[in-house]
């Protein structure tokens, strides 16, 4: 087995190239002790490959350096694809002379030859290859051009060793940039093509001083509106009835002959708990769709620029823009692509803040209660919680800066690449890449739960039974006295919210189950409108749904996990008292 | 003077790097190196942080980071 270390910068398509030589032998995890993803995959059954993170150099000190160095020095290494893009090489080749002190045969992959050659450059490949002492093979991963080539190169083992010589450890930037002009200007030819033309015109408009943030708010407009009226509501709605025709329906005739607890567990507990959710996966992946696009195109690399004002009075960076743009849809994928953020503290205080981003399971519950309480003013008062979220995930930042998270702020420094039309295929790869983790929180997590909350809402000490006597309502009982202050405390509602531990829509489920089918008439029977309002902010507020809170759990620790779970309900409970009790006051 | 200094769309040479030693050290390693050629390509909107252009890419860096870059 022979075993190669995929390395290159950031944004040079190394995870287009690790796709198509792998195809879909894939497996991911993490680096023993960081939260730093280990993608590995297999070439042709022989070859193993090992994707290391898109770094720039082996010794600034970032985990994803430190990772990846141990892993080079672990002796487990035969080869190094060093993936550089061929349009912006001196900086990439740094990198490359970094990889040369381990002493370890590279093969010199040039991405994006067809950009380069739009660019007017022209390389005299055979002269790098002897100058660098390495193979080198010139590929253009989205149109899939030479990696046949490549596989062969890899399965034909006896690689070039590159850097005979180890001087390379004793020389410092300066010197190793002024070789890699050496070596560049023997073997490019440039002729006077303006390159990145288009990149600059664009850039000149979206970071314009009049026009950035209106279109920056465009841009996001048109994203919630494909996620929530155009394409995935619309395709969560015809999901719903789907399932209730085909699967319901269809499991309920399966077991009419089986005893009705057995039927219950399957249809209410299992097919209940986990449907409720996947109807969201429409939703959530129209979301992760819009963003997987700007951040292929290159837009989001400008967002997080003209955002980063803004997130530093947060105590975060522009950078942390993104996973919260991802919490509006699911907090779960949201956290874990915090993971790119540089600091530990940037992505513990980002992942604490991330719930206060509204994600889409709360939807329901606030469409429920807006229509019966609200009529005619739902927009309003649905776009009222989110804001509420963001103004309070302001505030909640400045004081954690002050205070749990206070350090010096880390060096932002991103790059900006040139603007391109994402390809359809990785699009949709990466848009899967982020649905998957929710998809398969919803295959185990959610569906252990489904099946407890089923047996407690089913059951009490002495057998089967209906959901007013059971478990959950006794439960719901002990802690009503909790909700009373907020307006909404009753034993219905107190299960409701547990059962929302597991997955906020199945609030709207429960309580259909506890109060009868025709929610929206029932409903006022149960709240006045300040008490609804009340219980939505506490609904946008509370402890986060178990999915997250085993993310939680498994990125940061239990530490983390406990306190994000305690601070939520301390806010929840302070928030939704203020707006209940002050506004009970005013309206005397 | 800083790159800090220079207006949008001139160009300078770096000259020598103060500041924190980890911004140092990542700044060298992507190229800014004494002698490098370094435009000030854009400004965000308010201002900060600003994007310059050096061996053929751009970087975005905040202006309290980028008054350590120093050109001549």
């Amino acid at each position: 087995m022979i075993i190669a270390a995929l390395l290159g910068n950031p944004n040079v398509g190394k995870t287009t190239i690790f796709n198509s030589l792998t195809g879909s032998n894939q497996y991911v995890g993490n680096w023993a002790g960081v939260t730093v993803e280990k993608k590995e995959g297999f070439i042709k059954g022989n070859i193993k490959l090992v994707d290391l993170p898109g770094i720039y150099a082996m010794d600034t000190y970032s985990n994803e350096e430190k990772v990846s160095k141990k892993f080079l020095e672990s002796g487990e290494v035969d080869v190094i694809v060093n993936i550089v893009d061929a349009s912006n090489l001196a900086r990439n080749l740094y990198l490359t002379f970094q990889l040369m002190q381990f002493n370890i045969p590279i093969v010199l992959v040039l991405n994006m030859a067809d950009v380069a050659k739009n660019n007017g450059l022209i390389f005299d490949i055979d002269k790098l290859s002897k100058l660098l002492n390495v193979s080198i093979i010139e590929v253009v991963a989205s149109k899939k051009n030479g990696i046949d080539k490549l596989i062969e190169i890899l399965q034909k083992g006896n690689f070039l060793k590159g850097a005979i010589d180890n001087d390379y450890h004793s020389l410092n930037e300066a010197e190793v940039y002024l070789k890699i002009e050496g070596i560049l200007g023997k073997v490019l030819k440039k002729s006077d093509v303006r390159i990145n033309f288009i990149t600059e015109k664009i850039d000149n408009l979206v970071l314009n001083k009049y026009l950035s943030y209106p279109i920056f708010l465009f841009i996001i407009f048109l994203i919630f509106n494909f996620t929530f009226s155009w394409v995935g509501k619309p395709l969560s709605t015809l999901f719903t009835y789907g399932m209730n025709i085909f699967i319901f329906k269809g499991a309920e005739n399966l077991l009419k002959s089986s005893s009705p607890w057995f039927s219950s567990l399957i249809v209410k507990g299992m097919l209940g708990g986990v449907g409720s959710v996947i109807v969201f996966l429409p939703i959530i992946l129209s979301l992760f769709l819009g963003v997987s696009f700007l951040e292929d195109s290159g837009y989001m690399a400008r967002a997080a620029l003209i955002m980063d004002k803004f997130m530093r009075k947060m105590g975060l960076s522009g950078k942390a823009f993104i996973p919260m743009m991802v919490g509006f849809g699911c907090s779960v994928p949201a956290v874990m692509s915090a993971r790119t953020l540089e600091s530990e503290k940037d992505r513990k205080l980002t992942a604490l803040l991330i719930p206060l981003m509204s994600c889409n399971a709360r939807l329901p519950v606030y469409a429920l209660f807006a229509s019966a309480f609200f009529p005619g003013y739902e927009s309003y008062i649905i776009l009222s919680l989110y804001a509420l979220g963001i103004v309070l995930a302001f505030i909640i930042g400045i004081i954690f800066k002050g205070t749990l998270f206070k350090k010096q702020e880390e060096p932002f420094l991103i790059e900006l690449p040139p603007y391109k039309l994402p390809g359809f295929k990785n699009l949709l790869l990466h848009t899967w890449d982020k649905g998957k983790g929710f998809l398969k929180k919803a295959g185990t997590i959610i569906f252990s739960v489904s099946v407890i909350v089923w047996f407690l809402s089913n059951f009490n000490f002495s057998g089967m039974t209906d959901i007013n006597s059971s478990l959950l309502a006794s439960l719901g009982k002990l802690i009503t006295p909790f909700f009373i202050p907020l307006g909404f405390g009753n034993w219905q509602n107190s299960v409701s919210l547990i059962s929302g531990l597991m997955a906020k829509e199945v609030i709207v489920g429960t309580m259909g189950v506890i109060y009868g089918s025709n929610l929206a008439s029932v409903l006022p029977n149960f709240f006045n409108p300040l008490a609804a309002y009340s219980f939505l902010v506490f609904v946008l507020l509370y402890t986060p749904c178990i999915s997250l809170i085993a993310t939680m759990k498994k990125e940061y620790g239990n530490k983390m996990a406990i306190f994000s779970v305690a601070y939520q309900l301390v806010l929840a409970w302070i928030v939704s008292f203020l707006i209940y009790d002050i506004g009970t006051l005013f309206m005397r | 003077m800083s790159i800090c200094d220079l207006k949008v769309g001139e160009s300078a040479t770096i000259d020598f790097l103060s500041g924190e030693e980890k911004l140092i050290k990542r700044l060298l390693s992507l190229g800014c190196t004494q002698g490098t050629e370094i435009l000030l390509k854009n400004t965000a909107p308010l201002g900060d942080p600003i994007v310059v252009n050096l061996r053929g890419f751009s970087l975005a860096i905040r202006k309290k980071d980028a008054k350590g870059i120093f050109v001549k």
